[in-house]
């Protein structure tokens, strides 16, 4: 009844100048074309983009046209003929259209939510799956795969995945919450200290993408981000393969020299490069790091002078990262240095 | 109407503003025409001077309320590395029981005043921050490594034992009867420069004065030369060491780098053996570091087959250590290049974890000779 006489009321109200409204509802309409690129989760390249899509799309339609009957109904009910507004006023369209509908279009809406996230919760219960365990840190992204002989291979800010094929991402943290969202793939989950929640993803086309942590954690959360690539099933196990393998030696002196000052200055005390003496456990495993597409989780290109950077400044670069500055390398080192990594390949 | 006798509310105001400004005016004139006599020579009036002195003496008194001497204020070791830089540093304006005043500094307005006395007049917390803050307007300098507190604290030590020490016990503490500063470093031979320093840090038959003062033989000469750049490049803090280390050249540098890596020297006197839990623990982030808390292993740089710029810490006095890493914990030393590596993985270590890796490498056994050569 307090609805009822509100709605009179406004009827009863004069004009308002609706230019300004009008401009504001534009500006809200451009953030939308950001809404495409790597890191969009309205360009589905994965089963479970694809499930979420039509629940994105359906709620987003309905939002719409609900949102239009209002708009009309409010207009006819300020500046519409005396006639239609008296029909508006009646009991039975109040309780009908602030009742009755949205009690029916919610409920319905939730339905079809639960059953897409039953179909999820049903893809997820498949076993024997292939899992890539994925632990956030601060503020980067360890990525754990298992070859099919079950040896462990570490690598860091970035998934790999075979293109059609299910896999099982066990998502964890030993620091603070962080959520996994590769919005291509499918929807965020978080990863929390102490527990292991389980996503199952499968890309359905080759490519890169982009992922996010989604979850505040921290001073660089923003600048924690990580690359998808899905790749034809033979490639992927081709390149899983040979990523199993130690760290290739270096080829040039320059390489061989960044090598020495690599294991002399202490890297190894928080990288690990397999085969060698550098074991660190630390920071992102740096075996093969020059095959990445980026450096520092997706926050530098990767490339020798950004290499050349993140030692030197990169507290600059990633406030508050954990890994300290190394300022004591001559220009020579440096280069000698990002050359050894990035022949890491 | 008859006027009142008294000005009113308006008139008392003008009158107010006038004077005001006139005094402005007299001040202003005072100052700007140099009459004032800024001249050494020419002492303040008695009523000044008790005013200056009144204000300094409640000044200190308010300004070290809460300060807390430290539990070892009365050991001798502590006074002795306190005499050591007592003779270098404060006895030319201080005088001592080896010398008396300079008269050129006894010319000084105020003039500083002969410690065996003074010293009598100031608490010890206040002695402390005296030393550590300096006095304005009185030539007497603060601390120059703000923030390294225990080097203050050997200093009071000393200056606690001063007040009628006789002229034996003075040569005694200060390791020679010699008076002297700074700049007489300049002119040394290698030899000598050793001497000086195995007078605080030790030589092949005694050990260092102090655990404050780490032993320098067998340490990789990369790090001394390092360390002697940064504490003359005021990189590092340490108000003992940085005016030594100025008045040394660069191949002075290299020369004694190179003397303290060859030589041999005493060993440590033997330590209170600290609880096996805490070794244990020491030797745990020594050895693996603790992945959890992303504290990296001590023995990936701080190794042999290392980069010679980290230092070699096995055989290093705990109590050293343990300062060190406090004062990288604390962003005192934190401004050089290696230091900026060092502070952040301070930052993660406890205080009891900080305990047991100083115990830890303590505990270890220092390489002489050549196999300190790197």
């Amino acid at each position: 009844m307090m609805a009822m006489r509100f709605l009179k009321r406004s009827v009863a109200a004069g004009r308002q100048p609706v230019t300004r409204s009008i401009a504001a509802a534009l500006l809200l309409i451009l953030p939308i074309a950001g809404c495409s690129g790597p890191q969009s989760a309205l360009s589905p390249r994965g089963v479970e983009a694809f499930s979420i899509g039509p629940l994105f799309w359906t709620a987003t339609w309905v939002g719409l046209v609900v949102t239009l009957i209002v708009v009309v109904l409010v207009a006819v009910a300020l500046y519409g003929p005396e006639r239609w507004r008296t029909w508006l006023g009646q009991d039975w369209i109040i309780i009908g259209g602030g009742i009755v509908f949205p009690v029916t279009v919610l409920s319905g809406l939730l339905v079809y939510g639960l059953l897409i996230m039953q179909a999820g919760a049903m893809r997820s219960a498949q076993v024997g799956l292939e899992s890539i365990t994925i632990r956030g840190k601060l503020w980067w992204w360890e990525v754990v795969y298992t070859t099919p002989e079950g040896e462990e291979i570490p690598s860091a800010n970035e998934l790999r995945l075979p293109v059609d094929r299910p896999v099982r991402l066990l998502l964890e943290s030993d620091n603070v919450i962080h959520s996994f969202w590769a919005p291509q793939l499918g929807g965020k989950l978080d990863m929390i200290p102490g527990r292991t929640n389980e996503l199952v993803v499968e890309a359905t086309e080759a490519g890169v993408s982009r992922g996010q942590c989604a979850e505040y954690c921290g001073g660089a959360h923003a600048l924690m981000s990580f690359f998808v690539v899905a790749m034809p099933q033979d490639e992927y196990d081709a390149w899983l393969a040979s990523k199993a393998e130690g760290a290739r030696a270096p080829a040039t002196a320059e390489q061989e020299r960044g090598q020495r000052l690599f294991l002399e200055n202490g890297c190894g005390a928080c990288h690990q490069v397999r085969g060698t003496e550098a074991r660190g456990l630390i920071g992102p495993d740096l075996t093969h790091v020059g095959s990445r597409l980026s450096l520092a989780a997706a926050a530098l290109p990767n490339d020798t002078k950004a290499l050349m950077r993140w030692i030197t400044d990169g507290q600059h670069i990633k406030p508050e990262n954990r890994m300290p500055p190394f300022r004591q390398f001559s220009g020579g080192e440096l280069s000698a240095l990002a050359a050894y990594l990035s022949g890491l390949e | 109407m008859r006027r009142p006798l008294l000005p009113g509310r308006k008139g008392l105001f003008l009158a107010l503003v006038i004077v005001l400004f006139a005094g402005l005016a007299l001040g202003a004139v005072f100052i700007f025409s140099g009459v004032y006599n800024v001249a050494a020579a020419r002492h303040h009036f008695d009523i000044t001077n008790a005013v200056i002195r009144l204000t300094l003496r409640r000044s200190v008194k308010t300004h070290s309320l809460g300060i807390e001497p430290p539990a070892g204020l009365a050991e001798e070791a502590l006074a002795r590395l306190g005499a050591r830089h007592y003779a270098l540093g404060c006895e030319p304006c201080h005088a001592s029981p080896a010398s008396s005043r300079n008269p050129v500094v006894a010319e000084m307005y105020p003039a500083p005043p002969p410690l065996s006395e003074a010293v009598n007049h100031w608490q010890t917390e206040e002695l402390f921050w005296i030393v550590k803050n300096g006095l304005k307007f009185t030539g007497m300098p603060s601390w120059p490594a703000p923030g390294h507190d225990e080097e203050v604290w050997a200093l009071v030590a000393f200056l606690e034992r001063l007040p009628n020490m006789d002229l034996k016990t003075y040569a005694e503490l200060t390791g020679s009867t010699r008076t002297a500063d700074f700049a007489f470093l300049q002119d040394m031979s290698v030899e000598g420069l050793a001497a000086m320093c195995g007078a605080c840090h030790g030589d092949a038959q005694t050990a260092p004065v102090h655990p404050f003062a780490p032993p320098l033989h067998g340490q990789k000469p990369a790090y001394l030369r390092r360390a002697l750049i940064e504490y003359a490049q005021n990189r590092r803090q340490s108000g003992i060491m940085e005016p030594i280390a100025n008045e040394l050249g660069t191949d002075v540098i290299e020369q004694l780098a190179r003397f303290y890596s060859n030589a041999s020297g005493a060993p440590m006197p033997s330590q209170t053996p600290p609880g096996s839990a805490a070794l244990r623990r020491g030797e745990e982030i020594a050895e693996h570091g603790i992945r959890g808390s992303d504290i990296p292993a001590c023995r990936s740089c701080h190794a042999d087959s290392a980069s010679g710029e980290f230092p070699r810490l096995d055989g290093l006095p705990a109590e050293y250590i343990a300062i060190q890493l406090r004062l990288f914990r604390d962003g005192v030393r934190a401004s050089s290049t290696y230091a900026a590596i060092m502070a952040p993985i301070a930052q993660r270590l406890s205080e009891e974890q900080i305990e047991g890796v100083a115990a830890f490498f303590a505990s270890q056994r220092p390489i002489a000779g050549e196999a300190a050569q790197r």
